[in-house]
């Protein structure tokens, strides 16, 4: 921490800080992964377009080049349609759910925290099931209406304000009189996902034919990927990764412990309050257009942390890239096995890559040290 | 795995099929098809563009006489297979297996799953959908976003299964067959009512599955329980929504015959195993050994022409000396 007082060590600003080429090795690395895992997956799926006819398509419909069709008009609807922005709605919740992994791993000073651990996604899951079983129990029923308004369906619209709404409860539960210590917001997100989690059972024994649905949702699912599911969660998800990139440098001081933290002259309960919003936004704009998808959010940070170490700065970034390439070849995988859940393909590809690196990693550091 | 897998699947299809309770806004009133031009007789040729309203309640316009058909359930495919449009399907899911013409007709729902790129690629001018999330009504949403005609057929008794081949009749251009066959099967429906009339109505226990000790069966006013009734028994039911029953429930409504739909799927469903459950023994039919195996299951939980098929068989398993 001292290097940070000597202006003069430039090259490692803070606390062993990336070095100018490291970080563009691993920024410029991570979008050019991202961006060729990207035009490989609009590229594959269940029906074969050409390679050819996939540029051309892209190329009439994204940039407006004068293209003669060649093409029949369902390739087009299937590229344009389907894929494209399914593969970005897999980008976009993919590096929300890393990046907001990334926010509460540090916030929380937990290995085991993910974006789901303080209640959204009980919440969001609550609310999604309701979304789903409702329509069949209460025939005719109004919020049918008011999500319509939206343009969004009510299952999405449900889940966000659930996930949203349940930490905003957790937080307000757990707060104290002399601030918010941070097991006892674990423990309280502990309670609440619980009661919640007895209210989706409740509904699921209830359901009936719409469990394979529900099913299908807790898994984590980007079947039913839009563009207008994609117009609601994308500017969400875009603002909450350009506040919570811009808070580098606080994360890293609250790693340090909140005592420290205050000493250095932080706002130790209103940051954690504000990166606990932002953070909670991107997981429940993602998980409203996804569903619960597992181990992204828990996995990508710890991943990264083994091979760049723990510094934010590049850490934040690099998550938000390496996060989104993996869903998107995990849900390449999903689709082409079949259209199994995203959510088995990221944990069958991804937790033996893990164990790998942990036993590889000399120093293994799953907790951000201090 | 896979072995295990796939009758249960199968099982949860069939249960989601037949055994549920009747879907609001669909149970009231079977669908309907009015030709857009009034002069349109039933007996006439269909003038398109046609407008319908399905079993989801959804106005559907279709537009010209379809040619390319994508049927999303087994059910739909025999329909209109038996409507001489056979030749017409462009997509049909891994489940059908009748007639056996459509087994070269390319799979767009695998596994349950319905692979919307695959429905998309096909062309349909016609998607023939299931309702009560067989189709799930996200993926029914998504096909009529992308400009499809999408139909919901869902019937959940033989008055509507007889409003579903009509309603096909009309959509297709096919409204003579449509006539012939309901007419049919009406004809042998009606034998049936006739054979049973008048008997002992047993009280009958159909089970769709066990699993884990909760036992699925009809569900209160469920299709297979107004199949039971028809067929001249009194249906033992289960609860509407979650169409299972506890055992004690079971052993006070004292079944006087057992029907194992699930004995189709697995052969350790015997009258021996299940004599030998703990707690059955008691029931009047584990003593009188009226437990019988119903391989019939696909035709009693598929909801197309050949239900009629599915209905003889229940009323030949629970009045036998009717048949003889």
């Amino acid at each position: 921490m001292r290097a940070a007082a000597a202006p003069s060590v430039t090259t490692r600003p803070l606390i062993g800080g990336p070095t100018l080429t490291r970080a563009a090795l691993v920024l410029g690395g991570g979008t050019l992964l991202l961006g060729v895992v990207v035009v490989v997956a609009v590229a594959m799926g269940s029906v074969g377009v050409g390679l050819g006819d996939t540029a051309a398509i892209l190329g009439r419909r994204l940039l407006g080049l004068p293209l003669t069709e060649s093409w029949a008009p369902s390739a087009e609807t299937i590229i344009f349609e389907l894929r494209l922005p399914r593969v970005l709605t897999a980008m976009l919740v993919g590096g929300g759910l890393a990046l907001a992994g990334t926010v509460f791993q540090a916030l929380l000073r937990n290995p085991l925290a993910d974006p789901y651990v303080i209640g959204t996604a009980a919440g969001a899951s609550l609310g999604a099931v309701l979304g789903i079983v409702a329509p069949l129990l209460l025939p005719g029923l109004a919020i049918g209406a008011a999500s319509a308004w939206l343009g969004l369906g009510i299952v999405q619209l449900l889940a966000f304000v659930g996930g949203l709404g349940t930490v905003l409860l957790v937080y307000a539960v757990a707060r104290g009189t002399g601030g918010t210590p941070v097991v006892t917001l674990l423990l309280v997100g502990y309670a609440i996902s619980s009661i919640l989690a007895a209210g989706i059972a409740l509904l699921m024994f209830a359901s009936g034919r719409a469990l394979g649905a529900i099913f299908g949702w807790l898994m984590g699912s980007l079947t039913g990927a839009s563009w207008v599911d994609l117009a609601f969660a994308a500017p969400l998800l875009a603002l909450s990764f350009i506040f919570l990139l811009a808070r580098w440098r606080r994360l890293n001081v609250l790693l340090l412990g909140d005592a420290q933290a205050s000493h250095l002259g932080v706002e130790v309960e209103r940051e954690k309050l504000g990166l606990t919003m932002l953070a909670t936004l991107a997981t429940s704009a993602a998980v409203a257009i996804s569903g619960t998808i597992g181990f992204v959010g828990l996995v990508v940070p710890h991943l990264l942390r083994l091979v760049i170490g723990p510094d934010h700065r590049l850490l934040l970034p690099a998550s938000l890239l390496f996060g989104a390439a993996l869903l998107v070849v995990a849900d390449l995988g999903a689709r082409l096995a079949g259209g199994i859940p995203v959510g088995i393909i990221t944990a069958l590809i991804g937790a033996p890559f893990f164990i790998w690196l942990l036993r590889r990693s000399r120093a293994i550091r799953p907790v951000p040290s201090p | 795995m896979a072995s295990r897998l796939r009758p249960r699947l199968l099982l949860a299809l069939s249960l989601l099929l037949a055994a549920c309770a009747p879907a609001p806004g669909a149970s009231e009133s079977s669908a309907t098809a009015s030709p857009s031009s009034p002069s349109a007789t039933p007996e006439a040729a269909t003038s398109y563009p046609l407008t319908l309203t399905d079993d989801a309640g959804r106005e559907v316009t279709i537009a010209a006489d379809p040619e390319r058909i994508a049927s999303l359930a087994p059910s739909n495919t025999e329909i209109a297979c038996a409507l001489g449009s056979c030749d017409q399907l462009v997509g049909v899911t891994d489940y059908d297996d009748y007639p056996p013409e459509v087994a070269d007709v390319e799979k767009v729902v695998v596994f349950a799953q319905v692979d919307v790129e695959k429905v998309v690629a096909a062309e349909p001018d016609l998607v023939l959908a299931a309702g009560n999330e067989l189709t799930p009504t996200a993926v029914i949403d998504q096909l009529s976003d992308l400009g499809m005609t999408v139909v919901v057929l869902y019937p959940e008794s033989l008055d509507e299964v007889y409003a579903n081949v009509e309603l096909l009749g009309v959509a297709l251009d096919e409204q003579a067959a449509a006539t012939e066959l309901v007419d049919g099967m009406r004809a042998r429906v009606q034998a049936a009512e006739e054979a049973v009339a008048g008997a002992e109505r047993p009280r009958t226990f159909y089970e769709v599955s066990i699993f884990e000790g909760t036992i699925y069966t009809a569900g209160e006013g469920s299709f297979i329980a107004s199949l039971i009734e028809t067929a001249g028994g009194e249906p033992i039911t289960g609860g509407a929504l979650s169409t299972s029953i506890a055992l004690e429930d079971l052993v006070a409504a004292d079944p006087e015959l057992i029907l194992l739909g699930d004995a189709a799927y697995d052969p350790t469903v015997t009258a021996e195993s299940v004599a030998a459950r703990p707690g059955w023994g008691e029931m009047t039919a584990v003593r009188d050994g009226r437990i019988q195996p119903m391989l019939e299951d696909p035709l009693i939980t598929r909801p197309g022409p050949r239900i009629v098929d599915g209905l003889e068989a229940l009323a030949r398993a629970i009045q036998p000396d009717r048949f003889d």
